[in-house]
């Protein structure tokens, strides 16, 4: 199959055949990650800018270390200290850039609409969207639906119940796609000033009560919920959350006995999260992290190995 | 002496059968008839296009005083004339906003002197556009205001409409209203609905322009005084405004062109290129279709513009952060006409026509209520439009300093191909 | 489907020389203590397997055998349309000390032993690295040769040599062919 991205904005328009290849791919990957010199020369001489305008470390670390294990030259720019803050735009900052011989720009920036804007801006580099504003977060779906995979195979079937603050959350837009392309039903709960008016339209159903949207789920994924959206008052406590809401052993009980609780990290202990289940035998959350690696060497591979266009 | 040959002929009111000759001498419409013999007149052969009173826009974005970067007097008057607009009606929100009668006169002598269509002032309803405290209505009435609207923002208390109305009574100049309950609005980007959960943009309720709208119609009843609400975009809104029509309420509305042939989906299906960008928002296609059914049965009075011209640098923004507001002067008339002509023409000519024309004359004050008619002895503003021309939108021509335009580069039918001001034709195509 | 211009090895063919090559490993390695099988992404991998089972019925010994892909150290990615996808590399064993045993269906340009070979450097040190290749076509384009070769099959660079093995492509035999217009 000839592989056809050459940036990764959404997963809009992936088809089913092509994440069941890029799976693969990334569990290829993954075998490198146990090599005692984890560093391939597939994107030697090609040089990855990180441009990460919202605070965050795991995403921009997992990326930093799939593209230097591909030997990529990277170089990481962050908002603080940035031209930006100084009023330059993000469309000079980005030609900027591409004159300096930037192969691809990895970027995280709080707009809607702003990896899409990149990719209109920019004439050779591929851009790869790290989060933009509360629209999607498309390598979280990745390495969530291969962690997912790794552990349950062909997903076709399943029943996915995604909890919290689906309203503001690019994690939930973009896994809702994954998900549902690889024959998945998700279920969405939580109070519904957190929710969008149109789940429908997302792809995914709502049921109020999480007890019964959990029920006999295969994979439990949890959203952070903000401390903000108490201040804006869209609910009225997180502990409030938490009593209603929150995935302590009771919930978890109502699904499956192999449920898979996922979360996209940090974890908010006692809001969305109880310890008990953070840390319970059920918790694949710390090999979301690991497959995170892999999956963006897996996108980076395949998106710029450098074929001839 | 000018001499317009064959054309057929649209007088305010009605489409003419037979095509019919106008001759224009000085500044008026001499004479209207089957072949007309002039000498000395420069002859125009219109056959086969449609000849209408000049095109009058109630709500354009001037951006002058303090905005030039963007547009001023000069450039939207030659934006407005190629567009087919003989008349434009400028918004107050300008900086300093247009609050007082020098400032009215300042664009009202402006605005008649200038190179392309005439720009007659609108004046703020509260000082400042603050919502505070009442504007000096009555001596900006005086100084040619022939609209009050606090555009940009509805007028802020339901107290301060009531007393404005109640003032604007007699004056004869009426309040244009912007329906929208800002709280509900507040940090809202895209339609809320199908945009808002598929992008997480905050989403703008069309309740939100249904509650202002109630509120104006109530206002307007305990009052009695006219009320024109404008950029009406909700099938829920337009709804309100029919039934209040039915009453027998002195209510009134325009919709823009981009609400009536672009939707929600539009943003999605550009990824979010902000040249979709709109307040109010596009919405959905439920909601486009209802403002169409408000163009046939009546109840929509005019068509709008809603020119809003931003300096490139401003709008070529991420979605998110770019402001809101489309630059369409120029392409206007030929949206709706080619939406128009691609819906299976739903509504006769005539009434599209009549939305460009006398409809929004009858809403301008007294004085100007001239405007909008062909008739011998009129004053000669004239707009000739091509039913069949097909063109491109090009930016690279435009006048206008304002390049946020979502149809660029599309190809659309019916445009306006010449233009006469008072007698003068200003621009010709033909 | 491209032009079959002749026949260079049948299924027979194919037996023949795998055996006599398994003999030779023997031979020249003294027996087989610390060989180690090694095939490359894709065909490869099939002859060493089939190589692992010709040491058991001859000689009674389990080699131990692994598969390496070097798509990620090709240097020739910017010359092709197609992204190439990764196979799985798996080595059941640490190669430290080990003598491997490189299996490949073509020699070539040499460039794809050149890649294996930077892969390998970057796992491990083994005592020494030997090649088996089942055809040699010629047109080196670096100093690099084969320990144990099945057929030797002059070919113009016009040509293409295809080895098909039953595991994938269902029989067993090698054909040259006119090369597709690139």
């Amino acid at each position: 199959m000839n592989w056809r991205h050459r940036n990764l904005i959404d997963l809009d328009d992936w088809t089913r055949e092509e994440l069941n290849l890029f799976l693969e791919q990334a569990n290829y990957m993954e075998e490198l990650l146990n090599r005692p010199i984890k560093k391939v020369p597939a994107l030697r001489g090609k040089l990855i800018v990180n441009f990460f305008f919202e605070p965050s470390t795991r995403t921009r670390v997992s990326f930093e270390l799939a593209e230097k294990m591909l030997s990529a030259d990277v170089v990481n720019w962050s908002s603080s200290g940035s031209s930006v803050s100084k009023g330059e735009t993000l469309r000079d900052t980005a030609w900027t850039l591409e004159a300096m011989g930037a192969d691809a720009v990895v970027m995280r920036y709080g707009a809607v609409g702003a990896a899409d804007y990149l990719v209109r801006k920019l004439k050779k580099a591929s851009v790869f969207n790290a989060g933009d504003g509360t629209h999607g977060h498309p390598t979280q779906a990745l390495l969530d639906l291969h962690s997912a995979w790794k552990k349950r195979g062909d997903l076709e079937g399943a029943r996915m119940a995604i909890v919290g603050d689906v309203l503001h959350s690019r994690v939930a837009r973009s896994n809702i796609k994954a998900f549902s392309k690889m024959g998945v039903k998700v279920v969405l709960s939580g109070p519904r000033t957190l929710m969008p008016v149109d789940m429908v339209a997302l792809g995914a159903e709502y049921d109020p009560d999480p007890r019964s949207a959990v029920g006999d789920a295969d994979m439990l994924y949890l959203l952070r919920i903000q401390k903000e959206r108490q201040e804006q008052g869209l609910i009225p406590s997180l502990d409030e959350y938490h009593k209603r809401y929150g995935a302590d052993n009771e919930l978890v009980g109502s699904a499956k006995k192999d449920v898979l609780v996922m979360h996209p990290g940090p974890i908010n202990r006692r809001v969305e999260i109880a310890s008990e289940v953070a840390d319970g035998e059920k918790s694949i959350i710390l090999k979301q992290v690991r497959s995170g690696v892999a999956v963006r060497m897996a996108l980076l591979y395949l998106c710029l190995g450098g074929v001839r266009n | 002496m000018i001499l317009i040959k064959g054309s057929t002929l649209f007088d305010g009111e009605k489409l003419q059968e037979a095509p019919l000759d106008v001759l224009i001498e000085d500044k008026k419409v001499v004479k209207i008839g089957p072949s007309i013999e002039a000498e000395s007149a420069e002859i125009i052969d219109a056959s086969g296009k449609v000849l209408c009173p000049g095109f009058i826009d109630i709500h354009v974005h001037v951006r002058e005083p303090g905005y030039e970067w963007r547009e001023d007097l000069e450039s939207c008057s030659r934006a407005a004339l190629a567009g087919g607009y003989t008349t434009v009606v400028a918004m107050p929100n300008t900086d300093p906003p247009v609050d007082s009668a020098p400032l009215v006169d300042f664009v009202a002598r402006k605005g008649v002197a200038l190179s392309g269509a005439r720009v007659l002032p609108a004046g703020c309803v509260t000082r400042d556009r603050k919502g505070q405290f009442m504007a000096e209505l009555g001596k900006m009435t005086d100084a040619g205001a022939v609209f009050f609207t606090d555009d940009g923002s509805p007028v802020a208390t339901s107290q301060i409409l009531k007393t404005a109305l109640y003032y604007t009574r007699d004056l004869g100049v009426r309040i244009m209203e912007h329906p929208e309950e800002t709280s509900l609005t507040s940090g809202g980007q895209v339609n809320e609905g199908l945009a808002s959960s598929v992008s997480g943009l905050k989403g703008v309720p069309a309740s939100a322009e249904y509650i202002d709208v109630v509120r104006g119609i109530a206002l307007s009843r305990d009052t009695g005084s006219p009320i024109h609400f404008t950029h009406v975009s909700t099938a829920l809104a337009i709804e309100a405004i029919r039934a209040a029509k039915r009453e027998g309420l002195p209510v009134t509305c325009d919709v823009t062109a981009h609400h009536l042939s672009l939707d929600e989906n539009h943003v999605l299906v550009s990824k979010f290129d902000s040249v979709y960008k709109v307040n109010p928002p596009l919405r959905s296609k439920g909601d486009v279709k209802a403002l169409w059914s408000a163009v046939a049965d009546g109840t929509v009075d005019a068509f709008i513009t809603d020119h809003a011209p931003w300096h490139m640098d401003e709008k070529d923004l991420p979605f998110q952060e770019a402001p809101f507001g489309i630059a369409s002067l120029e392409c206007s008339v030929a949206v709706i006409m080619d939406t128009w002509l691609k819906l299976g023409s739903p509504v006769p000519l005539e009434r599209i026509l009549q939305l460009f024309t006398s409809s929004p004359a009858s809403l301008l004050p007294d004085s100007w209520k001239g405007l909008g008619r062909i008739r011998e002895g009129s004053m000669a503003d004239l707009t000739l439009i091509d039913m069949e021309e097909a063109k491109m939108v090009d930016l690279e021509l435009w006048e206008s300093k304002g390049r946020n335009c979502p149809w660029r580069g599309e190809i659309l039918t019916g445009w306006p191909v010449m233009s006469i001001r008072e007698g003068m034709i200003f621009r010709k195509e033909i | 489907m491209p032009q079959e211009k002749a026949l260079v090895m049948t299924q027979q063919d194919m037996f023949r020389i795998l055996k006599r090559i398994t003999i030779e490993i023997v031979e020249r390695n003294k027996g087989l203590d610390d060989v180690v099988l090694l095939g490359i992404q894709r065909r490869g991998v099939h002859l060493a397997k089939r190589l692992k089972e010709l040491f058991r019925e001859i000689e009674g010994v389990d080699v131990p055998t692994g598969e390496l892909d070097i798509t990620l150290y090709r240097d020739d990615i910017p010359t092709l349309l197609e992204q190439p996808v990764v196979h799985s590399t798996s080595i059941p064993v640490d190669i430290a000390g080990k003598k491997l045993v490189l299996v490949d269906d073509v020699l070539y340009t040499g460039r794809t032993i050149r890649a294996a070979l930077d892969a390998l450097m970057d796992m491990g040190r083994p005592a020494n690295v030997q090649l088996v290749i089942l055809v040699d076509r010629g047109h080196r384009e670096l100093p690099i040769q084969a320990d144990y070769v099945g057929k030797n099959v002059p070919t113009s660079r016009y040509e293409m040599v295809e080895v098909s093995v039953s595991e994938l492509d269902g029989e067993d035999k090698v054909i040259i062919t006119e090369r597709k217009e690139v």
